[in-house]
């Protein structure tokens, strides 16, 4: 009778257990949607990807397979989409990271482009440039703006640096 | 950072239209001459009576005659 009633039980229980299963930590082989769009231009559209790594507002975090669904703003960094064949990074100007429930990750941002578009000179006198601006005597507005853009060219040039 | 500071005085919009900005300025010369277009918005509009249009009105002028300046609108 002990045995019955543990055989029931654990038939009861079998359902949820392969619920749990489904939820656990993200296999390496398992692929997430990636959609990655600009507003001029769709760079991934629903395309399998392993990993994305993004830099979130809050911090940098990499997106396996079934991710629990979430939204996350962009700051501007690096966005690093790793495909099976290999990886790929973007320097993306900030926007925002979505997980759906469906396995799949959406990716807006206003601007991006590989890293290997972007060139090491510009980005020194632009930082240069945006420094000064910051510690002129503009107004606080113009010193705020510059002070945004030389945190986008210290991170450009951190992300080139480490290329 | 100014990631905590900017809220305060910029919108969202205004914000990513900065950081966008700066992107592009990065950008070696060929790429870059092809993307400046796009941080350029601007807006006309006219008033049609009768089935006539009237004056044409530039939202923006600076923002339409020099895209790369800067402008607290937004």
């Amino acid at each position: 009778m002990a045995a019955l009633r543990l055989a029931t039980s654990a038939a009861r229980r079998a359902p949820s257990a392969i619920h749990i299963s489904r939820r656990g930590y993200a296999e390496a082989s398992d692929k997430i949607k990636l959609s990655m769009a600009l507003p001029h231009q769709s760079i991934f559209s629903s395309t399998d990807v392993v990993q994305v790594n993004i830099c979130a507002a809050t911090g940098d975090m990499g997106i396996l397979a079934n991710h629990v669904p979430s939204v996350e703003p962009l700051r501007p960094g690096v966005v690093e989409v790793i495909e099976s064949s290999g990886s790929k990074k973007w320097f993306t100007s900030g926007g925002f990271a979505t997980v759906h429930p469906n396995n799949t990750l959406t990716i807006n941002v206003v601007e991006a482009a590989p890293l290997e578009d972007f060139s090491t000179e510009a980005v020194r006198t632009n930082l240069q440039e945006a420094l000064r601006v910051a510690s002129g005597n503009g107004t606080e507005e113009d010193k705020l703006e510059a002070r945004i853009e030389a945190d986008v060219y210290e991170s450009l040039q951190h992300a080139l640096g480490s290329k | 950072m100014s990631a905590v500071t900017w809220r305060g005085v910029f919108t969202f919009n205004k914000y990513s239209q900065i950081t966008a900005s700066a992107v592009r300025k990065s950008l070696k010369e060929e790429q870059r001459l092809a993307s400046e277009k796009r941080g350029i918005t601007a807006l006309r509009y006219q008033v049609w009576e009768n089935g006539k249009g009237g004056n044409q009105v530039t939202l923006d002028p600076a923002q339409e005659s020099d895209p790369k300046k800067k402008t607290a609108a937004v």
